[in-house]
């Protein structure tokens, strides 16, 4: 029992550093890729902490809720994904329960924008869930395939067979799928050359464009925890998972590192050429996998 | 408490309220009120009870059944529930309109035929109560006149369709068994050749596919839905379409039972694997031409649709698991889809008939309540966790994966993400965004409009929260239908291939919403501000003209919308124009002019002079 709520209270907070972290590093290694020298580590933290004693507008009750249902859905996700072994509400549902509860975060999210009352909030709403559109067709036939090849919706499974068998990223049929999945995480992310949401230059931010003081705190500390959200179960999907949290944490740099490798090259795509990406090679290796992994399993 | 006197009450109290319509409106309103309330009453008390009444000689000498039990159980109840709300809610929003007497006469009919149909125990008396069901609804779909009427022709001859391929199947049934009661029936059918079942049951299947509004035959419901008073586009979209589920049920499991439908297959396609591809077809594309609607009323018909398809999905399937998400969907889908019904009308009633969802915007602070059910419900029909559709939706998609059966799943899957862009939009248009000029005076609704929508909001949460109160019942269907009993808990399901526990959702929802809740009060204060008052990079805000919504998702209707023409609908449309072009020149050929008659005659009897002379056949 004791163990458990250290785990309920830990696990968040580990996925909020890890996730804060990314942040700093991604800044430091972007600036590096460009010939910069760039700020410090601990910099989102600094911002974080300036943002919230600062003064803020709100345009209305939503607008106030909708942020923190945001955060409080994502600290969700985080109790069912496992953190090395550390996974507090494994046996609540599954993956399954993942795919919906990963929704509330970017439903608040447009319903506290929505609110906003700002055609840029709602036109960058709008980019953000037809980019959803796009990004789920493949990222569902990816989370199909694995949970046909395993026979399972429990996640924990997933990590356990896969420490029998080997990572299924090196597995027949689910390299595809897993190839699939690291194609479409720059989207899922929500990074260049999928950033047409917040596309500062074009819709002054998209959905944070009425967001000051503790709303854009808030706001950052969410886009902290789907970084680790996603990351996260690509690791625990494909990665094998790990036995404890620091080789978890290895695991998820290498990745990460890898993401903003393309983030830092690449510009952005209209919305149209990120749905027609999406829908063409990510799908098609997803949709191979699918079928391979069902006939192998029949 | 016995079953004709429910029916004797719902049938006469229909009659009674029109005449007394003729003596006060108060008076009627009341009365409507009060038998729909006893209906209700009435319903619930019989709850586990399995009374039989058996009427001689009947019909024609046909003995006439009615009967009780778990499954007309479970449909009665939803039948009563939103009959007496949509009987609250009419009160106040039809209140301006003409002929009202017909119309909550009309409506209390419906919903005593309705309760005929689930109630009946043999399948004359289920025919007859079929068809005063499709007619009543016929006329009030009509109701308004105008668009309407068209609505309700495509509706009833679709209907009439369905109607008579039931009626040869009864008939044929009737030939061949010498009875029409559905218990005898039902012991009857295992004997018979496997053959003449498939035929009676793709000819009840008709029927049944068509109310229920399936993919290639769900042209007749965004029209009809759209097109009827909001009160009854709930009662139509929670309840009526559904008696299509029921009869499926009756059909597939009571009268054929779980043994015979395993029979029917040949190789890899069985009688099952078509109704899950229809479900799955049926999904993906109401979901994606919901998207492309711009109508509040249109949106939800197709969502009604589309939601067909994952309760056929589930009980298709023939699993313990699947058929109680099916079933538990239907009862879901009817909590949710009324809601929204009720939202629409509220906003129509509102703001003077608008459901276009271009031009409204903005009336969250006008109407919270409403604002409030509009969200509770689309967040149901999207299934977000903590609403009762998702543990519905969570059986189906189990039961399909472990099956393996994933391009099952992808396709309810790809339906749902599909929900979400049109149920956001149906929120962010009408509630979120600028409020324009002309709707500053706005109210809420009054009361009693208000009623239905909080009640069935706080059942939307409450059964996600607490799905073990339905499951019980849904479970006892299941069970008697030959399934394996589910192991149910008060806060969701638990077995050997995973658990779903949504208490232990609820409380970490909770505790990190007050957690960040209070993170949030901990920061520096904010400043309420107007909705004039946004980021605009330093320009001039125009008035009115600040509402993103026309073609809200723009780039993405450019790359679907020639993919999704209706290609059932103008085929249906085609034969339609056909049919009449058809008749048109059969109208020139019998002009009405005597001289014209004269000549046929003449011709005719030249023709056979000439046959006689030339081949002397008399």
């Amino acid at each position: 029992m004791v163990t458990k709520v250290m785990q309920i209270i830990l696990s968040p907070l580990l996925a909020l550093i890890v996730g804060v972290f990314f942040l700093g590093l991604a800044r430091k290694i972007m600036a590096r890729i460009h010939w910069r020298y760039g700020p410090p580590l601990i910099q989102p933290v600094i911002d974080m902490i300036r943002l919230f004693c600062q003064k803020s507008v709100s345009h209305g009750r939503m607008f106030d809720l909708g942020i923190v249902l945001s955060l409080a859905g994502s600290i969700v996700v985080v109790l069912f994904l496992p953190f090395g072994k550390i996974c507090p509400l494994s046996s609540s549902g599954g993956l399954l329960v993942i795919l919906y509860i990963m929704l509330l975060a970017p439903l608040g999210m447009a319903l506290s924008g929505g609110e906003g009352a700002n055609p840029n909030i709602s036109i960058g709403i709008s980019r953000k869930l037809i980019l959803s559109l796009g990004y789920e067709v493949p990222l569902l036939l990816v989370l199909l395939a694995v949970m046909t090849r395993y026979k399972t919706i429990s996640i924990m499974e997933v990590v356990n067979a896969q420490q029998s068998t080997g990572w299924s990223i090196i597995s027949f049929p689910l390299f595809l799928s897993g190839l699939s999945y690291f194609l479409i995480l720059p989207a899922i992310l929500g990074i260049r050359p999928f950033d047409v949401s917040s596309a500062p230059q074009e819709i002054s931010s998209g959905p944070m464009a009425e967001y000051g003081g503790k709303y854009l705190a808030l706001a950052t500390i969410e886009h902290a925890f789907v970084l680790f959200i996603s990351i996260a179960l690509f690791v625990n999907l494909f990665l094998g998972g790990a036995a404890n949290p620091v080789i978890f944490f290895v695991k998820m740099l290498v990745v990460f590192v890898l993401g903003l490798c393309i983030n830092a090259v690449f510009p952005r795509f209209r919305i149209e050429q990120a749905i027609k990406y999406l829908w063409k090679w990510p799908t098609l290796l997803a949709f191979v996998g699918l079928i391979i992994t069902m006939a192998i399993r029949s | 408490m016995s079953l004709e006197l429910l029916l004797i009450i719902a049938f006469g109290g229909a009659v009674l309220i029109y005449f007394s319509g003729k003596i006060s409106p108060k008076l009627r309103n009341c009365l409507a009120v009060v038998v729909s309330l006893l209906l209700v009453a009435i319903t619930a008390l019989l709850y586990g009870k399995s009374p039989n009444v058996t009427f001689y000689p009947g019909f024609f000498g046909i003995p006439i059944i009615l009967r009780l039990n778990v499954l007309s159980w479970f449909f009665a109840i939803t039948i009563v529930g939103i009959g007496l709300l949509s009987i609250v809610y009419s009160l106040q929003y039809i209140k301006d309109e003409k002929r009202l007497d017909y119309y909550y006469f009309t409506m209390l009919f419906i919903n005593a035929s309705m309760l005929g149909t689930v109630l009946s125990g043999d399948l004359i008396s289920f025919f007859i109560f079929w068809e005063m069901m499709s007619w009543s609804t016929y006329l009030l779909i009509s109701y308004k006149g105008g668009r309407a009427i068209g609505a309700g022709l495509k509706y009833i001859i679709m209907s009439i369709i369905g109607s008579l391929t039931m009626l040869v199947a009864i008939i044929s049934l009737y030939n061949r068994f010498g009875t029409l009661e559905i218990t005898a029936l039902s012991s009857q059918m295992q004997t018979a050749p496997i053959d003449y079942t498939l035929f009676i049951l793709i000819l009840f299947s008709i029927a049944f596919v068509i109310i229920n509004a399936f993919w290639p035959f769900h042209t007749w419901l965004p029209d009809a839905h759209a097109e009827a008073v909001s009160p009854f586009s709930s009662v139509l979209s929670a309840v009526l379409v559904r008696k299509g589920m029921y009869g499926l049920y009756l059909f597939m499991y009571v009268i054929l039972g779980l043994n015979t439908l395993n029979k029917l297959s040949a190789g890899i396609i069985s009688f099952n694997n078509v109704f899950c591809w229809i479900g799955a077809i049926t999904i993906v594309f109401a979901a994606l031409t919901a998207l492309l609607k711009d109508d509040s009323k249109r949106i939800l018909a197709w969502s009604t649709v589309g939601q067909g398809g994952y309760m056929i999905l589930g009980v298709a399937f023939a699993t313990t698991l699947g058929m109680a998400g099916g079933t538990f969907h239907i009862l879901n889908h009817c909590i949710y889809i009324a809601l929204l019904f009720f939202v629409a009308g509220a906003i129509e009633h509102q703001t003077g008939g608008v459901r276009d969802l271009n031009s409204l915007g903005g009336l969250i602070k006008k109407m919270p309540v409403t604002f409030v059910g509009g969200l509770v419900g689309i967040s149901g029909l999207i299934g977000v966790p903590l609403t009762n559709g998702f543990v519905s939706k969570w059986l189906i998609y189990k039961t399909l994966i472990l099956q393996g059966h994933p391009f099952l799943a992808f396709a309810a899957f790809l339906g749902t993400w599909g929900t979400i862009l049109y149920g956001y939009k149906f929120i962010h248009n009408i509630f979120l965004g600028q409020l324009p000029e002309k709707y500053k005076d706005v109210k809420e609704v009054p009361f009693t409009m208000q009623l239905p929508i909080i009640l069935l909001t706080i059942l939307v949460l409450l059964f996600g929260i607490l799905p073990g109160i339905p499951l019980k019942v849904v479970n006892a269907i299941g069970t008697s239908f030959g399934f394996e009993s589910l192991n149910v808990t008060i806060w969701g399901i638990a077995s050997e291939t995973g658990t779903l526990n949504t208490i232990n959702i609820f409380s970490a929802l909770l505790v990190a919403a007050v957690f960040v809740w209070f993170l949030f009060r901990l920061g520096a204060k904010s400043v309420p501000v107007a909705q004039q008052d946004t980021y605009a990079a330093g320009t001039h805000i125009p008035k009115d003209k600040y509402h993103y919504t026309a073609e809200f998702y723009g780039p993405l209707y450019r790359m679907i919308k020639p993919f999704l023409r209706d290609v059932i609908d103008e085929f249906y449309y085609w034969i339609a124009s056909s049919m009449q072009r058809l008749s048109d020149g059969v109208r020139r050929v019998y002009a009405g002019d005597v001289g014209y008659y004269v000549m046929y005659i003449i011709l005719f009897i030249a023709l056979l002079i000439f046959v006689q002379l030339k081949w002397k056949p008399w």
